[in-house]
Formats: structure tokens, C-alpha cells, sequence
């Protein structure tokens, strides 16, 4: 965040139509479906995976890390708001606390991306995810265990009254709007291109005196405020936690959102999550189905598309990530040391 | 003005036609039924469709207003279950919802239910916390499973004045309450807890937690596995030589006594409604021989209390015909209610939390065979549902 | 010693011996196809559970011998794994950095195949209960075992022995180390890499299955238990090193004692604790693992 300047900011922005236009669909589609509750709800959850995946395409397109435990701190903001509002605090305050100690979280997790890559930073990051699961159902003294909190308590609105319905879902594209908005800067400033460079090679990144560790933890940070905005807004828009509502699936969820619309860009992950995140509700009675729909997906952006929707069905051989197999130690003999 | 004489007169003709055809033509009053029919409990969930839809086939009886049960899978998982209720509150504008059988689903749907005011009657979940003060769109035909434990426990003490119990269960919800209302009462009524033994969600094996059981030389072993876990504890036990009269299981359905099988005959179960009880009333009976014809095996009592929720919300509709479309008068209806469960005789009536006063029996398991089994009733006891604090013992 | 703390460690005994073992065979054949092929198969513990299924279905469903059902799910193991190897595995044979590739296909695999279990078996889950491979109870000391058990023990030992013997003396064996330490060499040594892969590929499976059936043979099971079973697979693959069937062997069997002994002192949920760390500090600090050649 730091590294952004300020002078490219307002300039960028306001030419920008497509995030001027998403921001007028996001408001409007939830508007236009008010008339019918439960299409709102899915508009709502729509926005709110369209913001996990903004941030899980800032770590996996844009850093070429694959954080298979992007749902667990999404869980951890989450509970976080839960409980503080339940010890009386007000939502708008457990928010940014809830959200911090996500990031925190995160930019703490993600420190074995230091040292690994590639797939044993992806298997490392599923070891993660299972323990923040395991956590979430065995301290059950905070998180009530495998049966859940149920009753969330909807955020209050200063001047009275609760913010439900639209008012909650606009405020959910508001801040999926500003999500995208924040990206599109990050990746325009001199930080998104140092990503990009530890991306495409860090060891040559490092070469470049580019501070690796502290670009790769910003990354972090600010990829888990995604997360932990997103789950705070979760728990009290569905009224309902479980350490399920946030386990492996659920990262592998986004991260395929991210895949299948095309990381690396600004608008395919967006393209990826409105079509996908639909999905399981729409398919209420057949959801099943979308366990084996979402694998199938899996396999075929793996195998056809590796660019995602929005590089075209070009068949290519796939890229991986930060396409490193052996462990960073062999490539940075200096850390091994 | 000729257009205004013939809106009006169409008016009037679609009034009275209306009026004529109430009966037949107002559309059927649906009820969403979110239950466990995958997942560790759907040996639970399938058993009260089953009764429900016995249930279906008898209270819709020409000339009355038809009632459509919206049956929907929950996978034994919360998140599931409340993302099925919304779909049914909101896209079918169903009248009430019911269903759940375990008390972790149900505890979902309770939060749906109270936080989007739609009235929620749980066939078979006892977690103490879905009748917690306060509650206003809940009501409960199961006795709250703290309870089970003080009943649990009190049972006991007439067996044997002073008798060591070790629990061995997994954890779930229910369990939880259980095991916390037999501990609170266990010193209560002089009895000495040896063991307690938990389990995680998942688990396959119980070898080394029946020695331990053994170790602690019990003289009533409190056993309750979700799904096949169930049984696996059950005949490891029985492989270490505890004896089946020692094992008491807090509930027993049809399924689960029969899967205990022939090894497990003298153990005892928990129940609210049994095919062996020694006072069935006629229509009980009825109930039973209709069910097995169906089934091809006796009902219990999870089959029961689904059978009865389709007969409650029936005789509700039937009593004040107006709360059909109209959720609030429905539930204030449901508070109001004064009955029997058809089957057995036992009063139904709602404290101001949505609990009916509470009860159990304890059968001891006389013979099992493929299809059926006997068992004789050993006790029974009725305790106000506040007789120990279940609401604050368990969160 | 009590007989009762006998029983107690008797018991433990016994369970560590089982779930060892078991844990050490799908284990070994995680690692032999990631020492091969480079695929880190996430989808093992849906394997695992579909060969508990199959075996399910033909002694329950079918009413076939639990003797001829396990034979049956192994061999069945051999031409799924091919078609497989055939329509996905095959294509990435020749990408540089495929273990990546493989890794998200396998997390594909996963998905799809626990939505079908849940399809298809959910509503049975909690049936999954094979008849034992033989009867009667065999008295050690004071502590009764079934002899059901001590057969599955007697199995999955005489597998891994094989394994071990194919691995060591046999044709296919030798080439198969030489792949696994460098493909060029035995390339050029005249090995035909491509079968060995393949090989590989359903040699792996097959012990995995092997481990599955076993798994339903001796315990009761549920469809959770894949996830379990793919976390533990891995962790054991990664400590023990990936691609050395020894440190599987071995640290498989560390962990089925620790799973046995950590129940008695404290939640099995801390056993799972316990992996987990070991295979972060492995992974953070020794990625090449404990037995690494």
C-alpha cells in the first residue's frame, strides 16, 4: 500500500469506465432483483465471492502464490466479528479488528512462502487450512464446534435500525467496487510491478534489489484484508458460521474462480466469480451437482485453459504458478546457509 | 362507463366463485422439511421421512385444504441446512419449516427461523438451546437431550443406589447436552463418573477407549456413537467383556437396535415412543401396523414425532382455518395449543420458550431379528423441562 | 501391571500395529507415484474410500466373500487407474514443473469424486461395515483382539514385504529407483521411462486400494475419512521424504502408534495437531524429509 503513488491515483480512476460500470451493476442488480429476496441473496453472495477473489487474484495472479488458505482467514475475521459483537461491540468495530487479525494472520502464515514454492508452498498452505479447520472445531469455547453460531446478529445502523436486505447488499458492492479499485491501483503502481517481477522469477526479482521477503508479505497482508473484509461481511449476512463455511473447499472455491476467469487480470476473476458463485444456490436442489461441476471446471482450466476465460480457450502447455519444483533453499543457497 | 359496470361485475362473479371454490382451490399450505437424508445422520433423517410420509397419505383427506411437505437434504450439515431453509423461506414461501433431526442442523435452522421470523417446529432435535428463553418461532416436540441426561441419571439411582457410569460418545451437539445434564445430576443423585470419553466427529475406531473403559471397572457404561461409530463402540465394548447389561444407550431408533443385533440383547435404550410400550393407544397401534406394512419393520420414536408434527400442523390448520396464510397467526396458533400425541396419549402443549413438559421410557432389548425386535419397558419418568438449568449448562 | 493397564497397552499396541500399517501402505503408494511421475495425489484418500466402497458393495450388496471382494477392488484398481493415467496423467508427462499441475488436477479429482460419493452412498454412511475376513476372538494376555483384525495386520504386512521385494529385486523394481533418481540417466540407460510411469501409476493406486479395503475390512468407516486419510497420506509422504517407500514405511508406522497413544492421553484432534506440525516443520525446514536418499 505504501508503495503507491499518490499522483496516479485520482487521474487513473476517474477515466476507468469498466470499474464506473461495475460499480453502477453492482448496486443495480441487487436493486432490480429486490423484488425477489432470495435472487438478491445470490446478487449479495455474488459480490462477496467477486471480493475474495479480487484479493485471492492479487496473491495467485498478480504474486503467483496459491494460498489454499484463503478461506480460513476469511474464518478467522469472521468468528473474530462474531464474538466481539456478542461481548457488545459495535459491527463497524469489529469489522476493521476482525479484518486485521485476518491480515495479521495471513502476512504471519504466509511466511513459508519465503522459503517455498510452487506446489510446496500450495501443499504447505493446505496444511494450513486443515489446521485453522481443526481449530475452528476444537476450540469450540469461541467458535461453538462443528454445530456452528447461529442467530449472527445484523450489523446496527448509526441512527437506529439494522442494515438488512439491499442496504446489506450494497454495501457489499460498494465494497467489492473498492476492492477492485484498490487492485487496479497495486497493480499499476511500482509495487504491482515488483509483484510481478517476484511472480515471473524471484530469484532474479532479488537480483534486481527487489525486497522479496517484504513485497511477498505486503502481498500477504493485503491480500488477507480481502479475505477478512469478505468474512466479516459474511457472518452476518448469512446469520449462520460453521467451521465448514470456511474450510478447503471453499478456498479451492475462489481460487478456481480466479483460475477459470483468468488470473493475472483485473476483470477475469470478476467474470469468474459472477459465473460461478451462482452456482451452488441456484442449484439448491441439485447441489451435489456443483461439487463435481466445480472438479470438472478444476480439471479443464488445468488442462485446456490454463490462462482462464480470459486468455481464450488457447491451447497451451500450462504454466504453473511460480513454476518452481524443487524447494527455494536450492535456488537461494545464501538462506540456506 | 359500461368498463366500470363490467370490472365491477366481473368482481363480484370472481368474489363468489372464489368463495365457492375455497375449498379445492386455494393452493396447498407448504411446509418446509429440511432433514439428514445423507451424511452420519441420515439413518435418522430417512426414518422420519418415513413416518411423514405415512403421515402425508393420512392428513389429506378430500374436502380439507391440502398440506404439501417440501422435503429437502440438509448432508447432515449445518451450512446446508440453512441455505435450504432460506431457499424455502424465500423462493417456495413455505408456511413453516420442520425437519431436522440432529441438533446441529436443527440449531441452524432454529437461528434461520427465529432471525427471519418464520415458524420452526423440530420434529426430533433436543439441543437444549433451541428453546432457550426468548424463543418465539420454535417449538420442540422432543424432550431437551440435558433433560435425557437427568432422566438418564435418574434411572440409574434405581438400579443401583451409588453406581459408577462411564460415558463414551462422540461429540456432537447432542452428545454434549446429554453428558451435561447426566453430570450435572450424577452427583445429585450419587453417582460416581469413572470415565468420559470423547470422541471427534469422524472417528473409526474405539479399541483403545474400550480398554479404557474396562480399566475403569463401571457398572453402566453410557455409550453413544454418531452413525455406524454407534456400533462400533457398542461391540468393542462387548469384545472387552463389558456385559450388554451394563450398556446403556441414551436413544435407541428401530435401525440402531437392530444393527446392535442379537450380542446386544439385555442393553438398555432411551426412547419417547416404541413399538413395545406397554400403553399404545388405538390409534397407536394403527399407527404401528400401518408402519411396519410400509416399512417392513416397527416404527420408533423418530418416525413418531414426524408422523405427529404432520398431525399437529394438520389439527392447527384444520382448528383455525385462517393461520394457513399467515405466518405470525400461525405461530400464535401453534403457542395456543392444547393436545395429544395421537399415538400414545401423552399431552402436547408448549411452554412460553416453544418446550412441551418432558418425558422418557427405558427399554431393555429382549430379542433382535432381521427385521424386528422386542424389548420390554423398564422405566419412565416425566420431569418439568426446567428441572435442572439446561439452558445455561450447555451454550 | 494391572491387567487393566495391560489391556490398556495391549490395545494400544494392536491399534498402533493396524493403523500403522494401513497408513504406511497408502502412504508408500502416495510416494511411489510422486517419486515417479511427480504427481502429489490429493485425491488418495478418495481412492482409499472408493476401495472401501467397492468392497462395501460387493460383500453387503452382492453377498460375495469379504476374501473374494478385496481381491476384486485391487485388481479393479488396475484398469481404473489406467483409463485415468490414459485420459489426464499422460498429458502432463512431459511439462516441466507438472507436480503443480497435478496437485490442482488431483484437488479436481477430489471434488468430483466426493460429489458422486455423496450421490451415490451418502444415504447409506452410516452402514459402512464390512463382514469380517475371518471369526472368533484370540486372547493375548488378558486382552481379547479379533482375529479379523490380525488377519488385515497379517495382509498389510505381507503386502508391504512384496512391495518391498518387487521394489528391491525385480526387473521393474530396479528401473523404477533409476527413474526415481534420475530420469535422464535412465533414460539413457535404455529404461523406458513411459511404461515405468504408467507402471508406476497404477502400482500406486493399487496399494492404495490395497490400504482402502484393508481400512473397511478392520473398522467401520464413513465418507469423512477421505479427507483424513489424504491430509495424513501426505504428511507422512513429506516427514518420511517424497519418493522414499522406506521413510512411508517407517513414519507411517510412527504415526499409527501416535494416533493410538495420543487417544489415551489427550483428544485424538491433537494427534491431528501433531502431523500437521511435523509436516510444516519438515516442509519449512528439511523439505527433502527425513529419509531422504
Amino acid at each position: 500500500m505504501t508503495a503507491m503513488p499518490a499522483e496516479n491515483t485520482p487521474r487513473g480512476l476517474a477515466v476507468h469506465w469498466p470499474l464506473a460500470a461495475f460499480t453502477v451493476a453492482a448496486v443495480l442488480v441487487p436493486t432490480l432483483l429486490s423484488g425477489n429476496r432470495y435472487l438478491a441473496f445470490v446478487a449479495g453472495m455474488t459480490l462477496l465471492h467477486i471480493l475474495w477473489a479480487t484479493g485471492m487474484n492479487l496473491l495467485y495472479g498478480y504474486t503467483g502464490l496459491m494460498p489454499l488458505m484463503f478461506a480460513g482467514l476469511a474464518g478467522i475475521s469472521a468468528y473474530f466479528v462474531v464474538n466481539l459483537t456478542s461481548i457488545g461491540w459495535s459491527f463497524w468495530l469489529a469489522l476493521p479488528v476482525g479484518t486485521l487479525a485476518a491480515s495479521v494472520a495471513g502476512t504471519i502464515l504466509g511466511l513459508p512462502s519465503l522459503r517455498l514454492k510452487g506446489f510446496y508452498f500450495t501443499l504447505c498452505s493446505l496444511v494450513i487450512q486443515t489446521v485453522i479447520t481443526l481449530g475452528f472445531v476444537y476450540f469450540a469455547s469461541i467458535t461453538n464446534g462443528d454445530t456452528g453460531i447461529s442467530q449472527i446478529p445484523r450489523p446496527s445502523i448509526p441512527g437506529g435500525g439494522e442494515l438488512t436486505g439491499l442496504g446489506y447488499e450494497i454495501v457489499i458492492a460498494v465494497m467489492a467496487a473498492i476492492g477492485i479499485a484498490v487492485l487496479m491501483l497495486i497493480v499499476r503502481s511500482p509495487f504491482g510491478r515488483r509483484l510481478a517481477a517476484i511472480r515471473e522469477d524471484d530469484g532474479l526479482a532479488e537480483t534486481l534489489g527487489i525486497n522479496v521477503t517484504y513485497q511477498k508479505l505486503a502481498a500477504f497482508f493485503i491480500g488477507s484484508l480481502y479475505a477478512g473484509v469478505g468474512g466479516a461481511l459474511y457472518a452476518p449476512y448469512i446469520g449462520f458460521i460453521s467451521p465448514r463455511s470456511f474450510d478447503v473447499l471453499i478456498s479451492m472455491n475462489i481460487w478456481l474462480m480466479v483460475a477459470f476467469g483468468g488470473r493475472g487480470t483485473i476483470w477475469g476473476p470478476v467474470f469468474g466469480a459472477m459465473l460461478l458463485a451462482p452456482i451452488p444456490f441456484l442449484l439448491q436442489d441439485y447441489y451435489t451437482v456443483k461439487d463435481i461441476l466445480y472438479g470438472v471446471l478444476i480439471i479443464a482450466v488445468t488442462i485446456l485453459m490454463p490462462g482462464g476465460l480470459a486468455s481464450g480457450f488457447r491451447r497451451k502447455v500450462p504454466k504453473a504458478a511460480v513454476a518452481q519444483d524443487i524447494p527455494a533453499r536450492r535456488l537461494d543457497p545464501r538462506r540456506a546457509a | 362507463m359500461s368498463m366500470v359496470l363490467r370490472s365491477v361485475a366481473l368482481a363480484l362473479l370472481a368474489g363468489t366463485a372464489s368463495l365457492a371454490a375455497q375449498a379445492e382451490e386455494k393452493p396447498p399450505v407448504k411446509i418446509g422439511f429440511v432433514t439428514e437424508l445423507t451424511g452420519p445422520w441420515s439413518f435418522f433423517g430417512t426414518s422420519c421421512v418415513a413416518g411423514l410420509k405415512l403421515a402425508e397419505q393420512q392428513i389429506n383427506t378430500s374436502g380439507k385444504r391440502r398440506i404439501d411437505f417440501v422435503i429437502t437434504d440438509n448432508q447432515t450439515n449445518p451450512a446446508q441446512a440453512v441455505a435450504a431453509s432460506r431457499s424455502l423461506d424465500v423462493q417456495d414461501k413455505v408456511l413453516a419449516l420442520s425437519g431436522p433431526t440432529s441438533s446441529d442442523t436443527g440449531l441452524a435452522q432454529y437461528g434461520y427461523a427465529e432471525q427471519n421470523k418464520v415458524p420452526f417446529i423440530a420434529p426430533v432435535a433436543a439441543f437444549p438451546q433451541l428453546t432457550k428463553p426468548g424463543t418465539r418461532y420454535t417449538f420442540r416436540l422432543e424432550p431437551n437431550a440435558a433433560g435425557w441426561g437427568y432422566a438418564i441419571a435418574k434411572f440409574v439411582e434405581q438400579r443401583k443406589p451409588g453406581a459408577k457410569i462411564a460415558l463414551i460418545y462422540s461429540d456432537y451437539a447432542l452428545m454434549r447436552a446429554i453428558t451435561a445434564g447426566l453430570k450435572y445430576q450424577a452427583p445429585l443423585s450419587k453417582l460416581n463418573i469413572v470415565a468420559d470419553i470423547v470422541f471427534p466427529q469422524g472417528a473409526n475406531d474405539a479399541t483403545v477407549q474400550a480398554a479404557q473403559v474396562l480399566a475403569a471397572q463401571p457398572d453402566y457404561v453410557f455409550v453413544s456413537g454418531a452413525g455406524g461409530f454407534d456400533n462400533t463402540i457398542t461391540n468393542q465394548l462387548l469384545d472387552l467383556g463389558i456385559k450388554p447389561e451394563q450398556i446403556i444407550h441414551p436413544f435407541g431408533i428401530t435401525t440402531q437396535v437392530i444393527n446392535w443385533g442379537k450380542r446386544s440383547v439385555g442393553s438398555f435404550y432411551g426412547t419417547f415412543f416404541d413399538s413395545n410400550l406397554d400403553a399404545l393407544t388405538t390409534e397407536g397401534k394403527t399407527f404401528v401396523e400401518q408402519f411396519t406394512a410400509q416399512n417392513g419393520r416397527p416404527p420408533s420414536y423418530v418416525e413418531n414425532f414426524c408422523y405427529v408434527t404432520a398431525n399437529v400442523i394438520r389439527e392447527v390448520i384444520d382448528k383455525n382455518p385462517d393461520v394457513a396464510d399467515d405466518r405470525e397467526k400461525f405461530r400464535d396458533a401453534m403457542s395456543a395449543l392444547k393436545t395429544k400425541e395421537t399415538t400414545s396419549g401423552i399431552p402436547i402443549e408448549f411452554d412460553k420458550n416453544g418446550a412441551r413438559k418432558e418425558y422418557i421410557y427405558f427399554m431393555q432389548i429382549q430379542d433382535v431379528g432381521e427385521k424386528s425386535y422386542k424389548a420390554k419397558q423398564t422405566f419412565y419418568t416425566e420431569w418439568d423441562p426446567e428441572v435442572i438449568p439446561v439452558y445455561t449448562l450447555v451454550k | 501391571m494391572s491387567n487393566a493397564n495391560l489391556i490398556i497397552l495391549l490395545s494400544t499396541l494392536s491399534t498402533g500395529l493396524i493403523l500403522g500399517a494401513i497408513f504406511a501402505l497408502v502412504a508408500a503408494g502416495v510416494t511411489i507415484v510422486y517419486g515417479s511421475i511427480w504427481m502429489p495425489n490429493a485425491a488418495n484418500g478418495q481412492f482409499f474410500v472408493l476401495a472401501a466402497l467397492f468392497g462395501w458393495t460387493m460383500t453387503v450388496g452382492w453377498g460375495l466373500s469379504p476374501w473374494v471382494a478385496a481381491l476384486l477392488v485391487i485388481g479393479l484398481s488396475v484398469p481404473l487407474s489406467y483409463i485415468l493415467e490414459i485420459l489426464l496423467i499422460r498429458r502432463f508427462y512431459d511439462v516441466p514443473n507438472r507436480n503443480i499441475s497435478y496437485f490442482v488436477l488431483s484437488l479436481g479429482i477430489t471434488q468430483i469424486l466426493a460429489g458422486i460419493y455423496a450421490i451415490t452412498y451418502g444415504r447409506w454412511s452410516d452402514q459402512f461395515q464390512l463382514p469380517p475376513l475371518v471369526g472368533g476372538i484370540t486372547l493375548i494376555g488378558p486382552f481379547p483382539i479379533a482375529n479379523n483384525r490380525l488377519m488385515v495386520l497379517a495382509i498389510a504386512l505381507a503386502i508391504l514385504a512384496a512391495l518391498f521385494i518387487l521394489l528391491r529385486f525385480h526387473r521393474y523394481g530396479r528401473a523404477l529407483r533409476a527413474v526415481f533418481q534420475n530420469r535422464e540417466a535412465a533414460t539413457l540407460r535404455g529404461v523406458n521411462v513411459r511404461a515405468i510411469y504408467s507402471l508406476s501409476f497404477i502400482l500406486g493406486n493399487a496399494v492404495i486400494f490395497a490400504g482402502g479395503v484393508l481400512f473397511a475390512l478392520a473398522y467401520s468407516f464413513d465418507l469423512t475419512v477421505a479427507w483424513t486419510m489424504a491430509i495424513t497420506a501426505f504428511a507422512i509422504m513429506i516427514i518420511g521424504g517424497p519418493g522414499s517407500v522406506l521413510g512411508a514405511v517407517v513414519v507411517g508406522m510412527v504415526f499409527g502408534f501416535t494416533q493410538a497413544i495420543v487417544s489415551i492421553f489427550a483428544s485424538p484432534t491433537i494427534a491431528a495437531f501433531s502431523y500437521l506440525g511435523a509436516m510444516l516443520l519438515i516442509l519449512l525446514f528439511k523439505p527433502s524429509g527425513v529419509f531422504a536418499r
